[in-house]
């Protein structure tokens, strides 16, 4: 047993150390996290925040390096690109930053967008980078920063709005073996900005691949972000990501994450109210199948007053799919006049799926206004029969329902083309039979 | 057109017996009130005869047109021509009045031989349909009864029932939740559905439906059976004396001839 358990706890250190990470930048950031990285254990089961998920597909993942991999020439990438963002893009192929594939002429002169490395002396790097994504004992931010070269970031100052969405595209590509890759993205929003952001994780092929997305937003008084978070990735992936925000007064921020594939996806959210006025949302859907798991920790942590915050979590459990939900909300000490939502609610369609919820409220105010509550259920059969009392058959109505048990949380996503690619995605997870004029 | 013998039913979980030997006959161009305390199996009939899974049929019979239907799966039934108005419609956000419609339509009228529509013929057969329970048209392009008020939700029931135009149709409980304009609006929408060609069983708990619609045949169900039938003066002596004038003899006889 305890063999096991040491060749898991160094897995993540031993990738770390057989990367070649030289370039001059961030190069005492990589020196900190692998430092950090080797007092980090590798959870395991028995770690109450690693229940529930079995850790093998990591630690016996066999994944190396990029530069021990060869990965195929790139195919067209077209079909990946949003109509809404051919001026706004910033692209990623195995967490690598393709500066060829980026377009970024479509946002104001005023906005710095691109590499993390050719910034990596822009005072807000300097300031913000590897100070928000904070995740106690945790080996996997250690891990983005131990290898850490390049990334994206984003810089929008006082005032701007940015029209046109911008999109984070993070593809993954087929390869001889399966590989790892550490996006890492910093988005700096001052005060009054306005943006919306669509990150996606796309697997190009049905390969193995690690993905360990680290992305640090942080947001100032009166900014408004909106980030949408779109996973699909191979069905082999594992895929662990780790999106920090913090938001200062009056700010807004309202995230929307879509989870399609993966083998394993292990999502960490955190959401810190750093200043009073603070609103934010925190949805999430996931529609899984075959023997996907899925597992999402969230913390949304209030430490001022008068704050308002959303999470919806919605999950769809197919086949002998896995999910596990833990979704905490602190509001600290003093910090009084929140106005907190948090439901999870799992829609189980099979016998063998499987459904582990845990919504958690740790309020140390007095004035607060916080509900939270999880339900696990099959669709009702009042509701099928109705369906099928207008002529539908049994099976057609069962998936209509779960189209629209899926629809609500897509319902926000304010990007048109995206909003319909989801809808598309939904389709295709509920059924193929439905007919097209059904699902407009 | 139904023809309901000896119908024993019971909640297929827990075995408990609801209906208790239901006899029914609605002819074409009929319109049939069922009137009953709560509890008393009405709203379970108009389920069993739609074929509700949670119902189990353990005795008798329900011919429609002359054919068994209790093998039949609800969607079948609707194929046939059945039709429910429910007592508490159900919300299916993501897809539209409009677009319900048009499938059901469509997948009803391919059953029954009849012409299926194009999208624009069938636009303004809506338009119609929709004067007739005076409801806007933007009620059409809206998720199926989502956010919809209570009194909206039983025009739509009404307004469904007569896009699809079933032969034979059970009401279950339309007046309940309607205000006395809303209830004038659905009840004068039903009257102008109705036609020589179908029938119509309303279930209800109170008469006023009844001053709106005049039914030919009045039943009165208790404890899972039909203890009383008779013409529209029934519903009205039971209005003034309630149901407990029923009651007393209902439980010794099981029937008040």
């Amino acid at each position: 047993m305890s063999i096991t358990a040491k060749s898991e706890e160094s897995i993540l250190h031993r990738l770390a150390a057989e990367t070649r990470a030289d370039g001059e930048a961030f190069r005492t950031l990589r020196n900190t996290s692998r430092k950090e990285l080797a007092e980090r254990r590798f959870p395991t089961p028995r770690d109450e925040d690693w229940r529930f998920l079995d850790l093998k597909p990591i630690s016996r993942g066999g994944f190396h390096p990029l530069d021990q991999v060869s990965v195929p020439e790139l195919p067209s990438l077209e079909a990946h690109y949003i109509p809404e963002s051919m001026h706004s893009r910033l692209v990623f192929v195995n967490g690598v930053y393709q500066e060829s594939l980026s377009a970024t002429d479509g946002v104001p002169d005023s906005v710095v967008i691109g590499s993390l490395a050719q910034h990596h002396e822009h005072p807000m790097v300097e300031k913000w980078l590897n100070q928000l994504a904070i995740y106690p004992k945790d080996p996997f931010t250690s891990f983005n920063g131990s290898v850490l070269e390049d990334g994206g970031f984003v810089y929008i100052p006082k005032g701007v709005r940015i029209e046109a969405p911008i999109h984070v595209l993070n593809l993954y590509t087929e390869a001889d073996k399966p590989y790892f890759a550490a996006p890492r993205l910093l988005f700096v929003a001052e005060e009054g900005a306005r943006a919306t952001v669509v990150e996606e994780h796309n697997g190009l092929g049905e390969n193995a691949y690690l993905t360990v997305p680290v992305s640090e937003f942080k947001v100032h008084g009166g900014a408004h972000i909106h980030h949408v978070r779109i996973q699909r990735d191979s069905m082999q992936a594992v895929h662990v990501s780790r999106p920090a925000t913090y938001i200062e007064k009056k700010g807004e921020y309202h995230s929307y994450t879509i989870t399609f594939g993966g083998k394993l996806t292990r999502n960490e959210p955190l959401v810190v109210q750093e200043d009073e006025e603070v609103d934010f949302t925190l949805d999430g859907l996931v529609l899984i199948d075959g023997e996907q798991i899925s597992d999402t920790h969230s913390v949304m942590d209030h430490r001022f007053s008068h704050g308002q915050s959303h999470q919806l979590h919605k999950v769809v459990v197919k086949g002998a799919a896995h999910s596990i939900f833990n979704g905490k909300i602190f509001v600290r000490k003093d910090a009084q006049k929140i106005d907190s939502f948090q439901e999870n609610r799992n829609l189980l369609l099979s016998r063998e799926g499987l459904v582990n919820t845990k919504p958690q409220l740790e309020i140390f105010a007095d004035d607060v206004l916080c509900s939270h509550g999880a339900t696990i259920g099959q669709l009702d059969p009042e509701h099928v029969f109705y369906l099928q009392s207008r002529g539908m058959t049994e099976q057609k109505a069962k998936e209509v329902l779960t189209y629209a048990f899926a629809l609500e949380t897509i319902e926000n996503v304010n990007v048109e083309s995206v909003h319909k690619l989801l809808v598309e995605e939904v389709k295709r997870y509920t059924s193929t039979e439905l007919t097209q004029e059904m699902m407009a | 057109m139904l023809e309901i013998k000896n119908l024993h039913a019971v909640v297929e979980e827990d075995r408990t017996e609801i209906l208790k030997g239901v006899n029914l006959t609605v002819k074409k161009g009929e319109i049939h009130a069922i009137m009953g305390p709560n509890g008393s199996g009405k709203s379970t009939l108009s389920k069993v005869v739609a074929g509700h899974h949670e119902y189990e049929v353990t005795e008798g019979e329900i011919l429609f047109e002359g054919e068994d239907i209790l093998e039949l799966d609800p969607d079948e039934r609707a194929h046939l021509g059945v039709f429910l108005a429910f007592q508490y419609p159900v919300e299916v956000p993501g897809v539209t009045n409009k677009i319900l419609l048009r499938e059901s339509y469509n997948t009803i009228a391919a059953s029954r031989g009849r012409e299926e529509m194009d999208p624009l013929e069938f636009e303004d057969y809506m338009d119609d349909m929709l004067e007739l329970v005076e409801m806007k048209k933007e009620f059409l392009d809206r998720p199926v009864n989502t956010g919809f008020s209570g009194g909206e939700k039983k025009r739509n029931e009404i307004f469904q029932m007569a896009v699809l135009n079933p032969k034979l149709s059970f009401l279950d409980e339309t007046d309940s939740g309607l205000d006395i304009d809303a209830l004038r609006i659905v009840a004068g929408g039903i009257n102008k559905i109705h036609t020589a060609d179908d029938a119509i069983v309303m279930v209800t708990h109170y008469q006023r439906m009844l001053d709106y619609i005049e039914p030919d045949i009045v039943h009165v169900m208790m404890h899972g059976r039909i203890v009383k039938t008779g013409g529209k003066d029934l519903a009205l002596k039971l209005e003034e004396k309630g149901y407990d004038w029923l009651e007393s003899i209902s439980k010794e006889n099981g029937e008040v001839k």
